[in-house]
This record gives structure tokens, sequence and C-alpha cells, in this order.
């Protein structure tokens, strides 16, 4: 726990300083979460604000401080979901607006621009990208908490409220699917110098 | 399989260090607290409008209560809405006009009446 539970009981109970302290104490967290969520660091303010504000009106609902940073992270989970839905609708008419050779200069622009190391990172979160944008949201975030954010089974069956069992076929199905992608992104390239 | 098993945990790894933890700019806290209390001044006038809203419908409900259980004053001045259905029927057709249609009133019932 990063605060005390007495700051969240006097939060619960309507100190406005108390909640701030709450929000103070885990922003930084939930952005790096939000952020490898959605993969947009432009947007991850927006989705964090969201959190927050659903944080201070729900805060009554939550029983025991315990479970605070499971709820937080529930919170967290239902606005990233929300957004990256909200975000595949407009996604075809985004891509639309700009060609593939605008795109491509663009990145080459910027690539420009950085040096080497963040380069490959750049290439490295654009690819895990790429590869979480193949299957749903929901197993996106799954995979996300599971993998890249280290959380535990116990940590996830308090967040989901579904049991390990389920939630180990879940994981296991979303891994397969992102799998899949990652074994065709492989193969691609290989065919296409064989076939060159 | 197990080679891109491996390749993929390596690169969600490398994906978490590629995007690392960092902290708000200076605007985000003013800003969510404007947003708090955008919505806790629409709440509050949802929660006005709605005690509003059941103060009128409980008075109207009274007002409802009221004319349906108190017979109205003009009613009971008018002698045709005077006494049960059976009453105003049996004034309106006397025993003299029923006889004259062939229509007679068991002696039982006249004597207990």
């Amino acid at each position: 726990m990063l605060v005390d539970f007495e700051q969240i009981q006097k939060a619960q109970a309507g100190d406005d300083a108390a909640f701030n302290r709450v929000v103070v104490a885990y922003r930084k967290r939930i952005f790096g979460t939000i952020a490898r969520l959605i993969g947009r660091p432009e947007d991850v303010e927006d989705v964090a604000q969201e959190v927050f504000l659903r944080l201070y009106f729900s805060l009554d609902q939550l029983r025991t401080p315990e479970v605070f940073e499971p709820w937080l992270y529930r919170l967290t989970v239902n606005a990233s979901y929300d957004y990256l839905r909200r975000q595949r609708r407009r996604s075809e008419s985004r891509m639309a607006d700009l060609s593939e050779q605008q795109v491509m200069m663009a990145d080459a622009v910027a690539g420009g621009k950085q040096s080497h190391e963040e380069q490959r990172r750049k290439q490295v979160k654009e690819f895990v990208e790429s590869l979480l944008d193949t299957v749903s949201e929901e197993d996106r975030i799954l995979l996300t908490l599971k993998e890249v954010e280290g959380l535990s089974l116990k940590e996830l069956e308090k967040i989901y409220s579904v049991n390990e069992n389920a939630l180990k076929v879940r994981l296991f199905r979303a891994r397969q699917r992102v799998l899949k992608a990652f074994e065709a992104s492989q193969r691609k390239p290989a065919k296409a110098e064989a076939g060159g | 399989m197990d080679k891109f098993y491996d390749e993929l945990n390596a690169l969600l790894s490398e994906y978490r260090d590629s995007v690392p933890d960092f902290d708000a700019n200076a605007e985000f806290m003013p800003k969510l607290w404007q947003r708090i209390d955008a919505r806790r001044s629409v709440i509050f006038r949802m929660k006005r409008l709605t005690q509003v809203f059941v103060a009128g419908a409980a008075a109207l409900c009274l007002l409802m209560a009221g004319v349906l259980v108190l017979p109205p004053a003009s009613a009971s001045n008018d002698p045709a809405l005077r006494g049960s259905y059976a009453d105003i029927l049996a004034e309106s057709h006397p025993i003299e006009s029923l006889a004259a249609l062939g229509i007679v009133r068991d002696a039982s019932e006249l004597n207990g009446k």
C-alpha cells in the first residue's frame, strides 16, 4: 500500500485533503499502467483523470480499505477498456486521413531526432502495440496486466472477481492469440526474403 | 513454438521498460478538482430537482386522495346522488308503474322493506 488505511478512510468520509494525498501517492503508478494498457502517451492524463474521478465518486462503495489497490486497478482497467473501445471505433477514420507514405515520412522525421536507444525502444513499443492490437481489448488488458505489469494471479483474481482457473484459461487463450500474431509477423519477412 | 514463446516474453518485458512510469504535469490536480467540482454541482442540482419533484408528487398525491375520499359538496345536495343505487332505482320505478307492466313485487320483500 502506498498510503495508510487511515487516509483512505478519511477520503471515504469526505476529506478532500486525504483524497488529494491518495491521488498523489498513486498517480505515478496509475499513469504508467494506463500508458502500457492503452499505448498512447498523449491520452494517458485524460484516462487517469477519469480513473480518479470515478474513484472520488465511488469511494463510499469501498467496504474495506484492504481491497483498495485491486479496486483502484479495476477502475483503471475499466477506464482503459472504455478508452480502447472508443479508440477502436475511431481508428478506421483516423487511418484514412493519412496515406501510408505520410505515416512513413512522419516516422522517419521523428526517428531522425532520436538516439539509437530511443529508436530501439520506440520500435519495441510499436511492435508490441501492433501485436496487442490484433487481439480484443479484454485480452490486451489482461495480458498487459499479467505479462507487462507483472501482477500475480491472486491480484488479478481480486481485480476481475473470477476464480484462478477461469483466469488461467483466459490468459492462456489471450497469450495464444498474441503468439499467433507474433509468429505470423516473424514468418512474413522470411517469406518476403525467400520470394525476393 | 517455444522459441516464439520465449521471444514474446522477452519482448513484453522489454515493452515494460520502453514505457516507464512517469508523473503528471502541474495541471493534473487542478484539472481533476475542476472536473470533480463540475460533477458535484451537477449531482447537487439533480438532487435538488429530485427533491422538488418528490415533494410536488407527494402534494399532488395528497390532493388527489382528498378529491377521491371527500365527497364534493355539490353532490350531497343533489337528491339523485343521495343513497345507494338500489334506492335510486326503487324511487324511479314506483310499485304502481311496475304493476302496470305486470311486475309484482314479492310480499315478503315488501314486508321486509
